[in-house]
């Protein structure tokens, strides 16, 4: 695929809110890369899925959210939660298991959620939240809410049932949530051209009567503009959209992945695309941000992981007595 | 291996056998032949010896615990060896058990097989059942089940608690007391009276009325128990009357001076009155037989062979050995045997048989200032004589006094099993035979 | 009192509660005009509209996820499921979403909603549509299972399900709902966790639910015939069980027959069974836990088999006759 040479910078969002994207991305880099260190030195146990390469999907697909609008995300999910407003210090925190985690250190890497800033959830279950996605729309629609769902999955997800059932039910009752398909190549190590016989992910909506778009995964511009377009068609109570962010993981599938299945030459490939770079050289080739500035924000988002961590450490383990806690309501 | 240790059968009426004392802590060494614990049985207190030599592993009872025959009540072996934690139960050689195994087969021909294969070690018993077995201490083992393979229910074992609201022993010291068990508060599980329950319940008015600083307790036990409880067993049971007879022991006395030296000389023992009058008694048995008889319930049982019972005084306590056919034997053998079974219960040395089987008894106070008393009978006897001293007394002979050695017999006979006129009739008799005493060589 | 079927009761619950509540609907395949597999649902579009009586593609599990998602975000939907059987297929959005959210967020939000099915066989509906599952789901922490016995119980239970903030399981007996009880007009909420005491007895306990406690009850009443005194406890709620009420009826009786109509083999009765062993009932046992259950097969088509699946009146008899030694 080739880079998007002439973006369009997407005319509702300001100069402030594109700087701080560039953050944004750069906290959504250093946190899995963190986390990739800290689970290579054991010092995090079960598993994780890092998203690294995929910042600009979930920063440009959450861009336009407000407080009130909801997403729900996947295994591979810390990206969209920072996207959505979830702050390092509490994801850390229920990294490390401990009680000012945003489960309580009861959830861990796959189930961070936080209601409270409209973050319904990551889930453990392949194509999983995409009802939830739904079901959340359908609640918008039945109370007349004016708030859209953003529902985030992978490649691998639209083989699930789940997917095609929840995206029909959406497109029937015309409900207000984009479909937001990251499509990183790979489901675990299933190739998407070997598990799927269409050219894009994106074509799959017309089986659903919604529009299908493809979208530059890694470029944050393009995400924002594909993602304005369907917002506006969801609150205009015209329905879903699925979007395809064509982008690629630099890591495996997860902590312990060969990658046997790619090479390195396709790894450098999509290196060479990296989204956080070319939302730098965007953003300074517009004025918008000097090449002193930018590594002043790198070096801040570098710093909030590090406090972020810090707080993770200090805080409190759960205790025996809170197992038994919250099971019910 | 560690071997078993019995609860002794002493006796063959013997059922079980209540644990006095244990010379051995668990964890001491111990002999063959060695004293391991000291038993009171139906008839006696007795030490019993270790058959095992190694060390006492373990103590299944405490004292005063009444313990059925064949029981294990704990474990000689090596140290360290590792035995059960809990008794295991008795073995099947009981009448109980055979008893069950019947009912068993009637109910549930094809259960044997499976009741076997689970050991002799498990029992078939509800939560219930052992729930209530536990708290009120019964032995599951004797329970009879009445569920499928002889499982015990519930019901089964309060079926057998309802028929022995008291242990068997506080039943009959109740029984024989006169004491209304409602009246006692039992101190068991449930509130199951017990021995000590009975006797606290008798001696409480007693007790109350004496200022405890005045005075030494001392505590029934042992010998002194078991003398106790016969006492009181033969008292309340048998309806005593004492008939008394004055002897003219002249021809007697010559008798024994003349055979005295010839016996020492033969058997090393001086021939004394009491083998002499046992000599009489049982040449008088034959024609007599209600007197050599024992009571068995609602059965006078008649003894063929006449052994007597000789009560002997030892420290704290009376022990009556059996001269066993003493109708059958002459006066040398009666002095050998009654003297040597006179010390061997001095000397506690006594076997279970050599206390067991007496048909008639005699205790003789002649040593001490006692002309007639009125002895107790040792049960199931029907009779015993008591013998007095002799002493010289004024006599009327064809008119004229004369003085003459004299000694009373007190003849005490059961009047369920004789009645006064052939009680009397035989101490007649006796009194005949004593008088003219050529008639033992008969 | 007024006497009406169990699925007029279900429906009545139904109703009233969405008279009164704008944020419970239902939604289901064919729920609309055709009224339901069961027809319990029959005219209620026409009272509550197509928004509310919210009829489904054949979708079971996105309709679950959907339900689980607008529970989420604050409605209390109900779904209804045709037949209990298809739970298999809405089985991750009810045991991996539903029950686990609130739990893997660390106590934030809850998932408010109603799983209705009809369970069962009895019908010759055959292997696919005659099962009774619940034992899959009340081993799932975070759900609660409901099962009604009575047209009354269904009422009263299935408010209180309603009401609860949990995802519940509600079977309904495809065989009960022709049957008549009284049952008030007013609404009314039966607590869920309380079981009911159908018979008081004293010889032997029969613990059973669903279809099993009208045939538990007339076991009760055949060896009453014989001087047998059985006492029927109705759980009503598998989750939570009300092990109190089940503890105290055999720690009386000393006796127990579990029995239901799911296979007996990894069936709720051996949860109910161990819960009494592991009680303080133990030591009052007096004969073996009896448990009664499906035979270990699918349900079979012809009458008579389906029928020989299913423990019947004379096995109750039997197995009760059976802990009493007298069989």
């Amino acid at each position: 695929m080739e880079l998007t040479k002439d973006v369009t910078l997407v005319p509702e969002v300001s100069q402030d809110k594109l700087i701080d994207l560039y953050r944004q991305m750069w906290v959504i880099r250093f946190f899995d890369e963190k986390v990739d260190e800290f689970f290579a030195k054991g010092m995090i146990h079960g598993t994780t899925h890092l998203a690294v390469g995929q910042e600009a999907s979930a920063a440009g697909a959450c861009a336009l959210l407000d407080n009130e609008d909801k997403i729900t995300s996947t295994h591979r999910g810390h990206g969209h939660c920072i996207a959505k407003g979830a702050t390092a210090d509490r994801m850390m925190a229920e990294l490390f298991g401990r009680t000012t985690g945003y489960c309580k250190g009861k959830g861990g890497s796959m189930h961070i959620a936080d209601l409270d800033i409209g973050n319904l959830g990551a889930n453990g279950i392949v194509a999983g939240g995409i009802p939830l996605a739904v079901g959340s729309a359908l609640t918008a629609k039945m109370k007349g809410l004016d708030y859209v769902t953003v529902c985030f999955f992978g490649d691998g997800a639209t083989n699930e049932g789940s997917f095609h059932e929840a995206v029909n039910l959406a497109s029937i009752w015309d409900l207000p949530v984009i479909f937001v398909c990251e499509n990183n190549l790979y489901g675990m190590s299933g190739n998407v051209n070997e598990m799927t016989n269409v050219k894009h992910i994106a074509d799959r909506a017309a089986a659903y009567g919604i529009p299908g778009v493809v979208a530059d995964g890694n470029d944050i511009v393009d995400m924002m503009n594909k993602s304005h377009d369907a917002i506006e068609r969801a609150r205009s109570g015209e329905g879903p959209t699925l979007i395809e962010a064509k982008t690629y993981r630099w890591k495996g599938h997860s902590k312990s992945d060969a990658k046997k299945y790619r090479t390195r030459e396709e790894e450098n490939e999509w290196k060479a695309k990296d989204p956080i770079k070319r939302y730098r050289e965007v953003l300074i080739e517009a004025g918008i941000l000097t090449e002193e500035k930018a590594e002043e924000i790198r070096k801040s988002a570098k710093k909030e992981i590090e406090d972020a961590v810090e707080f993770a450490e200090n805080s409190p383990m759960p205790t025996v007595d809170d197992l038994l806690t919250d099971v019910y309501a | 291996m560690a071997k078993e240790v019995f609860m002794p059968k002493l006796s063959s009426t013997m059922e079980e056998g209540t644990l006095l004392e244990w010379f051995k802590e668990e964890g001491d060494s111990v002999e063959v032949g060695e004293p391991l614990f000291e038993i009171m049985t139906d008839k006696i207190n007795i030490e019993v010896e270790s058959y095992e030599e190694g060390v006492l592993l373990k103590r299944y009872y405490d004292v005063d615990a009444e313990i059925p025959v064949n029981a294990v009540i704990g474990y000689v072996g090596e140290e360290g060896e590792n035995v059960p934690e809990n008794p295991p139960e008795a073995g099947a050689d009981n009448g109980e058990g055979a008893e069950e195994e019947t009912a068993r087969s009637e109910a549930d021909a094809s259960a044997d097989e499976v009741q076997d294969g689970t050991g002799d070690d498990k029992v078939r018993a509800t939560p219930a059942a052992r729930r209530i077995a536990r708290e009120a201490n019964v032995n599951l083992a004797s329970v009879q089940g009445s569920g499928p393979k002889g499982r015990r229910h519930e019901h089964d074992v309060k079926n057998v608690l309802d028929s022995t609201k008291a242990t068997p022993l506080a039943d009959k010291i109740a029984a024989d007391q006169g004491v209304d068990l409602s009246a006692v508060e039992g101190s068991g599980p449930h509130g199951k009276v017990r021995k000590d329950d009975v006797l606290q319940h008798t001696t409480h008015a007693a007790a109350q009325s004496v200022p405890a600083d005045d005075v030494e307790r001392i505590k029934l036990k042992g010998l002194r128990k078991a003398v106790a409880d016969k006492m009181v067993q033969s008292t309340t049971e048998i309806p005593h009357v004492t008939l008394t007879s004055e002897i003219d022991m002249t021809h007697v006395i010559d008798v024994r001076k003349t055979l005295l030296p010839i016996i020492e000389k033969q058997t090393g023992y001086r021939v004394s009155y009491t083998e002499i009058l046992m000599k009489a008694v049982s040449q008088l048995m034959d024609a007599h037989p209600r007197v050599n008889a024992s009571l068995d319930g609602n059965e006078i049982v008649l003894n063929k062979s006449v052994n007597i019972g000789l009560a002997v005084a030892v420290e704290d306590g009376l022990i009556v050995p059996s001269v066993k056919d003493a109708d059958k034997k002459g006066l040398a053998q009666l002095t050998k045997v009654s003297k040597t079974l006179g010390q061997k219960a001095r000397d506690n040395k006594l076997t279970p048989d050599e206390m067991a089987g007496s048909t008639f008894s005699i205790s003789n106070l002649g040593m001490y200032a006692i002309d007639g008393f009125t002895p107790i009978i040792n049960p199931p006897e029907t009779a015993i004589l008591g013998v007095g001293r002799i002493v010289e007394k004024p006599v009327v002979i064809d008119g004229e006094i004369e003085v003459r050695p004299i000694m009373t017999l007190s003849l005490s006979f059961d009047h369920r099993a004789i009645d006064g006129a052939p009680a009397a009739a035989f101490l007649t008799d006796l009194k005949e035979r004593l008088e003219n005493p050529y008639g033992l060589l008969i | 009192m007024r006497e009406i079927t169990y699925s007029e009761a279900v429906r009545e619950a139904l109703s009233q509660e969405m008279r009164k509540n704008d944020d419970v609907y239902i939604l289901g395949e064919d729920i609309g005009v055709y009224g339901g597999a069961f027809g319990v649902t029959r005219g209620m579009i026409e009272e509550f509209g197509p928004d509310r009586i919210r009829n489904t593609p054949i979708s079971e599990a996105g309709i679950a996820g959907a339900a689980v998602g607008s529970a989420l975000t604050g409605m209390r939907p109900i779904v209804e499921l045709q037949f209990s059987d298809f739970i298999t297929i809405a089985m991750d959005q009810m045991a991996n979403q539903a029950a686990k959210i609130r739990y893997m967020y660390g106590g934030k939000g809850h998932v408010p909603m109603v799983l209705r099915t009809p369970s069962g066989s009895g019908t010759g509906a055959a292997a696919q549509h005659s099962q009774s599952l619940e034992a899959w789901v009340a081993h799932i922490p975070g759900l609660k299972v409901v099962q009604p016995s009575t047209g009354y119980d269904a009422k009263g239970l299935l408010k209180a399900a309603i009401d609860d903030d949990n995802p519940v399981i509600f079977y309904e007996h495809k065989t009960l709902y022709g049957t008549k009880s009284d049952v008030p007009e007013e609404q009314y909420s039966i607590p869920l966790g309380q079981a009911a005491i159908k018979r008081e007895g004293t010889d032997v306990t029969i613990v059973a639910y669903a279809v099993m406690v009208p045939r538990a009850l007339e076991a009760a009443k055949e060896l009453e015939k014989e001087g047998i005194s059985v006492e029927v406890v109705d759980p009503r709620t598998l989750v939570p069980l009300d092990k109190e009420t089940i503890v105290k009826s055999v720690s009386k009786t000393g006796r127990v027959v579990v029995a239901h109509e799911a296979v007996k083999r990894g069936g709720y009765g051996g949860e109910i069974a161990s819960m009494i062993a592991e009680s303080d009932a133990f030591d009052f046992l007096d004969a073996p836990i009896k448990r009664l259950g499906g035979a270990e097969s699918p349900i079979p088509y012809n009458p008579e088999l389906e029928k020989a699946h299913v423990p019947q009146v004379p096995d109750l008899i039997q197995a009760v006759k059976e802990t009493l030694n007298k069989a």
